[in-house]
């Protein structure tokens, strides 16, 4: 360690002034995003002495292992220069059906009056279905991406529109008349958002979906880095038509992609059902830009074949310690809308800029 | 580095690839493109935390009495007493953290350092 900094010292030194300022522009304006979040914590931890607090820490884990499926997935098209403006509302989409097929059977207002009894292998039954309805819309996504070589931000967008259009519908279901769906069962909410560490001193509870974003993230390191699959995604990602020529399928790996990103939607929104217990028509609406800028924080660049599963974790946490910051400053939720914004300007142009100069 | 591989500094830049491929802009140009959206970034940020506290709700229970606004209150501040719910045959005894009233809330000096929910104590007087 000590001899990689004598080295890069020894290469500051040979610089001359003009090669100097720009070593000091270039750090400067490629860790931006992490010298302001620095400051931006250190600001919240003086005005409130909560932020730092076990709860507050654990809260920051919780809501980050409740985003990190959506980022995961998003991440991979995003690898392939594209992006998924979808997600969000595929999302809301499995959501709202988990919440639908595991209401509890007792409830006076059911969506679906003849369902089994919610019991383990009927919520396992769910879950393969609500990950198969986004795995569904992704393969539609990439069907078109990949065949006709329409660009993903026209593509997702359409299915965006059509996926929100069924959940408008699914909502009317049984004379529901657009209003939640709630009563989620209590076994459901057991095996999804019970705790599984609990100190009480602290106040201190973490669920089970923590675990299981968790091992969700050693799934997709592997799947990014060990299989064949995850190597032609970069690949492709990096220069489709030099990845064509030596044999890649092109086609296959750009739909299996934007199929891989759906059935994790799918997963998310299974989650979110357990976790609120009560999902609206609008749930997940702009969920996509929130995964997307985690991502871009994360280093998983819109230059393309670029990103690693690490970088997107902590683009999330990143983006999550923001926002319970915030929530911490007491500031109006809805004013957050405006911090993303900006963020996801900042971390964009910065990225550019990034690979801009490096070329 | 040696002397012809050094560029001007306001050399063109350009064709990163994916997006960013029909990008054509100068060393300068990317440079002032990042500051202004740090700058951006920064000066919504600093608006919205200097503006937009609205602070945390305290919300009342009246716990069957007469109903109480909820009111907005920043961190570390006490909360303002509200006017005190009546109730037919009970008499207020003050505000509680807990509905059954065995963490009393000391309204002189207890801070808000999160949204919360106040519930009313009663005395039974008849």
């Amino acid at each position: 360690m000590t001899g990689y900094f004598k080295r890069k010292a020894e290469e500051y030194r040979t610089l001359d002034q003009a090669d100097k300022r720009r070593f000091w522009v270039d750090g400067l304006l490629n860790n931006a995003l992490y010298i302001l979040m620095a400051a931006f914590i250190i600001f919240t931890a003086v005005v409130n002495k909560n932020f730092l607090s076990a709860s507050s820490i654990a809260n920051v884990v919780i809501l980050a292992a409740a985003s990190l499926p959506m980022a995961l997935g998003i991440g991979g098209c995003i690898v392939l220069t594209g992006t998924d403006l979808s997600g969000g509302r595929v999302f809301g989409l499995t959501a709202a059906m988990a919440a639908a097929f595991l209401q509890n059977r007792m409830a006076t207002k059911l969506i679906f009056e003849r369902l089994p009894s919610t019991t383990g292998p009927w919520i396992f039954a769910v879950l393969v279905l609500v990950m198969l309805v986004g795995a569904i819309i992704g393969l539609v996504n990439g069907f078109f991406v990949a065949k006709f070589s329409l660009h993903p931000f026209i593509v997702t967008l359409a299915t965006q529109l059509i996926t929100y259009g069924v959940i408008l519908m699914f909502f009317q279901i049984n004379g529901n008349g657009g209003g939640p769906i709630s009563n989620v069962a209590q076994e459901f909410k057991n095996v999804v958002s019970g705790p599984v560490i609990k100190i009480a001193s602290k106040n201190v509870s973490i669920p089970w979906y923590v675990i299981y974003a968790f091992l969700l993230v050693i799934v997709m390191w592997f799947v990014w880095n060990k299989t064949t699959f995850g190597k032609n995604m970069f690949a492709v990602g990096s220069n489709a038509e030099a990845a064509r020529v030596s044999g890649v399928n092109v086609f296959k790996t750009t739909v299996m992609v934007h199929t891989l990103a759906g059935a994790l939607y799918g997963f998310a929104g299974f989650v979110e059902a357990a976790r609120l217990g009560s999902i609206t028509a609008s749930t997940g609406l702009n969920n996509e830009c929130d995964a997307i800028a985690a991502c871009v924080i994360g280093g998983v660049s819109f230059v393309g074949g670029t990103g690693n599963i690490g970088g997107i974790v902590v683009g999330v946490f990143v983006l999550r310690i923001i926002f319970v910051a915030l929530n911490m400053l007491g500031i109006n939720p809805n004013l957050q809308f405006i911090i993303k914004g900006a963020i996801i300007l900042a971390a964009c142009s910065l990225d550019m800029r990034k690979y801009l100069v490096r070329k | 580095m040696s002397g012809e591989e050094k560029r001007p500094s306001s050399d063109v830049l350009g064709k990163p690839g994916g997006l960013y491929d029909s990008v054509h802009m100068t060393r300068r140009q990317a440079n002032w493109m990042a500051m202004a959206a740090i700058a951006l970034l920064v000066a919504v940020t600093a608006l919205v935390v200097i503006f937009g506290r609205s602070g945390f709700t305290v919300s009342f229970d009246p716990n069957g009495g007469t109903d109480v606004a909820p009111c907005q209150v920043q961190y570390g501040d006490t909360v303002p007493a509200p006017d005190p719910p009546t109730r037919e045959g009970y008499a207020f005894t003050g505000w509680y953290r807990d509905d059954n009233g065995s963490e009393p809330w000391d309204m002189a000096a207890d801070t808000v350092t999160d949204s919360l929910t106040l519930y009313a104590g009663w005395e039974k007087t008849s």
